[in-house]
């Protein structure tokens, strides 16, 4: 089974287990023909508070406040959420910055 | 110390008075430094439902006091001090100060807001705003005690900074703590230097366009208000106290507010860094050797002894004072930095020792300087010497990235107006300008003149945008913040420009909103709805997010007429050669933004309404808004 790596840093390591500062990675799984929005989606639902944090309240799309980049591109620029994965990328949660 | 003058009053009741809305003094305090003539100028609410406070009410006042041949120096110049309807009520972070005026680094607008406790003290006196003309004949300070308000000479406190003027004037005064609010400028404010700053309060700066020239070019050395005595009240107070502990409510919980409500600013070090967007060494890499986990918000702050230094009515962890816990400044108080502190002070100088950032910020602060700019200057000269451009001949020294004593003499040259520091104290673009050649391809810096914020926008497009576009000296859409709220997408793909456009013109006017009514930029970044709400319980006023966002594009429109009407139009809004161009590494470096500036305007033009040829808010846009006084004034007829 190939897998990825989610990178789960700032604020949003407080919903996976963290301080809310640092860096936490973990592997996820990745099967054929999945898609970002797949594996994050079956990532996030191990953590409510991230899951309620990560989505809109209908979880049909990403909520506002938690940046996805993948392979350090924010999303949007060389994936989007429906873009098959590989294997081997890596998946960074960065919670959105306000002020300064 | 001799008075000169102290508060006429006005000669008759102004019958509105008695149906004064809540959250409002109703008086305006005026000032002649030229004659010494003090009065107090009661305002309409009409006129206060109209222009509210803060920068929409500066904005009106430079539009209708300042005329063209009225350039950031000349006496005629007024200095607006302005408050809002929210200070001193109980609402997080409401002691906010915005200042408007004509700017020395644009020669244009301003707006630039602090926080701390002067806003709410202004109200206890009894004024809605202090709005400064004229010059002193020689350093002066403005004292305010409710109706006793006097301006005083200042001599005894010719060059002292900003923190030893605020003390001098507590053991002058016999007053410390929050009974006395002071905003002052130090010596780079004394000498004109045009990115001079107003500081107040022990760490809080209105930073931006050089306001601490204007003031320091009136011969204004301070403003000090003592806690004054007035009666201020809300409309509806149970309205307000539920509004103000929703808005509390929102900071603590919201998952992205929440950052802010912890650690302040803070968090930015390591999230922009992430995205690219940290400015390190004069935009020269956007990649570091250091361990970025030392960056993060806990290291920052618990690296220091602390204790909070909250503003008037504030119950967020952001303002703190630190005490440098080891090496040569062991022992010092400082004022711990916000992100862009941690930004101009540190990674864009290549200075990486937290000790040393955190001092060197503070000292910023206490000169009385921008630290975005500061930042900008200083790198600009760090890249020359390393390249060549710059000798230590023309500089006076050899001043290498990271070397914090060489960029605090450098700042004290600037400061003074010292060697080479007198041509730095122009600013980077007019420094650049002068040097010309390959020294001038490094500077980082709007065509207009104005600073750019302690970002790497080349990874951030909104902001080079906005900050390129903008009528107020700095940023003027800001940071998107809730966005959703008013229609527009809650997430682009930021180098996609047209996306990038339509979001940075949609939300155009949030800001301004939010900076008239005498809050903190922080603890605002909450709801428009939310804010509405406070707005009116406080006032008794009808405020909805539409009226809110209506009234800050009106405000953004009379800004851009001013700026018209002094010369600065649409073809200044380009970033130089350094400032727009491509990342060498880093997660923006595959993407130029100037491939797509021209479209970015143009659809930046159309989302705001203004016309792309002359930079006019179109008459439509401008009748729309209920300006159509404005729309004479620019259109005819």
């Amino acid at each position: 089974m190939r897998a990825a790596t989610v990178e789960v840093t700032t604020w949003v390591t407080k919903y996976v287990g963290g301080d809310g500062s640092g860096t936490r990675t973990f592997e996820e799984p990745v099967a054929p023909g999945e898609t970002v929005r797949d594996v994050l989606r079956r990532y996030s639902k191990r953590f409510p508070e991230l899951d309620a944090a990560l989505w809109n309240p209908t979880r049909t799309a990403l909520g506002e406040h938690i940046e996805v980049l993948v392979d350090d591109a924010v999303l949007g620029v060389t994936h989007d959420l429906d873009t098959p994965m590989k294997g081997g990328e890596r998946i960074t949660l960065l919670g959105q910055f306000m002020g300064g | 110390m001799s008075p000169t003058s102290t508060v006429e009053r006005p000669s008759k009741k102004v019958a509105a008075m008695a149906s004064l809305p809540g959250g409002y003094a109703g008086k305006l305090l005026r000032v002649n430094l030229s004659t010494g003539r003090i009065w107090t100028q009661p305002w309409r609410p009409e006129e206060m439902r109209e222009c509210l406070g803060g920068v929409g009410l500066g904005a009106k006042i430079l539009y209708n006091e300042v005329g063209p041949k009225v350039h950031w120096d000349h006496p005629d110049n007024r200095l607006v001090m302005a408050t809002g309807p929210l200070a001193g009520l109980p609402v997080w972070g409401t002691g906010g100060l915005t200042v408007v005026t004509r700017g020395a680094l644009t020669d244009g607008a301003t707006s630039t807001q602090a926080n701390g406790f002067f806003g709410a003290t202004l109200k206890y006196s009894g004024y809605d705003a202090i709005v400064i003309q004229g010059q002193a004949k020689k350093l002066s300070y403005l004292y305010v005690n409710d109706d006793t308000v006097e301006i005083r000479d200042a001599g005894h406190f010719k060059g002292l900074d900003t923190w030893q003027t605020q003390q001098a004037l507590e053991v002058e005064h016999g007053l410390s703590g929050h009974r006395m609010s002071v905003y002052s400028i130090g010596p780079a404010g004394e000498n004109l230097v045009r990115f001079a700053a107003i500081q107040g309060d022990y760490g809080h700066v209105a930073s931006k366009n050089g306001c601490g020239a204007v003031m320091g070019k009136k011969r204004l050395k301070a403003v000090c208000i003592v806690r004054g005595t007035k009666a201020l009240t809300a409309h509806d107070p149970r309205g307000l106290i539920q509004a103000a502990d929703d808005i509390a409510h929102d900071l603590k919980t919201d998952p992205s507010t929440s950052t802010l409500y912890n650690w302040g600013t803070l968090p930015g070090v390591t999230n922009l860094y992430k995205l690219g967007v940290l400015p390190i060494k004069n935009y020269t890499t956007n990649v570091s050797s250091v361990n970025m986990d030392d960056w993060a918000p806990a290291k920052l702050r618990h690296g220091f002894d602390h204790r909070g230094h909250q503003c008037s009515a504030c119950g967020m962890h952001h303002c703190h004072i630190q005490v440098i816990p080891q090496g040569p400044r062991r022992g010092e108080l400082v004022d711990e930095p916000e992100y862009e502190g941690w930004s101009g002070a540190g990674w864009t100088i290549g200075l990486t020792d937290k000790e040393a950032v955190s001092w060197l910020n503070t000292r910023i602060d206490r000169a009385c300087v921008d630290v975005n700019e500061f930042g900008w200057v200083c790198g600009w000269v760090m890249e020359c010497m390393e390249k060549g451009y710059l000798t230590e001949t023309q500089v006076g020294f050899r001043l290498n990235w990271g070397d914090v004593e060489g960029a605090y003499r450098l700042l004290q040259m600037i400061s003074l107006r010292e060697g080479f520091g007198d041509v730095l104290a122009d600013g980077v673009k007019r420094a650049a300008e002068k040097l010309g050649g390959e020294a001038a391809r490094c500077a980082i810096y709007t065509e207009k003149g104005a600073s750019p914020r302690g970002h790497d926008h080349r990874g951030r497009w909104d902001e080079m945008l906005d900050t390129c576009t903008s009528s107020s000296g700095t940023m003027e859409s800001a940071n998107p913040t809730f966005q959703t709220e008013i229609g527009l997408p809650g997430r682009i793909n930021p180098f996609d420009g047209e996306q990038v456009a339509r979001l940075t013109g949609g939300i155009l006017g949030r800001r301004h909103f939010e900076d008239s009514l005498g809050g903190c930029s922080f603890t605002f970044r909450t709801r428009i709805e939310l804010l509405a709400r406070a707005l009116s319980a406080a006032t008794g006023w009808h405020w909805s997010l539409d009226e809110a966002m209506r009234f800050g594009r009106r405000t953004a429109s009379i800004l851009r007429a001013f700026n018209l009407r002094c010369g600065i139009g649409p073809e200044v809004e380009y970033p130089s050669e350094r400032y727009g161009s491509q990342p060498v590494d880093g997660p923006a470096r595959d993407h130029h933004v100037m491939k797509q500036w021209e479209h970015m305007l143009d659809v930046w033009y159309e989302t705001v309404g203004y016309d792309r040829k002359t930079g006019k808010p179109k008459r439509q846009t401008l009748k729309k808004l209920g300006l159509d006084w404005l729309a004479r004034d620019l259109w005819g007829k």
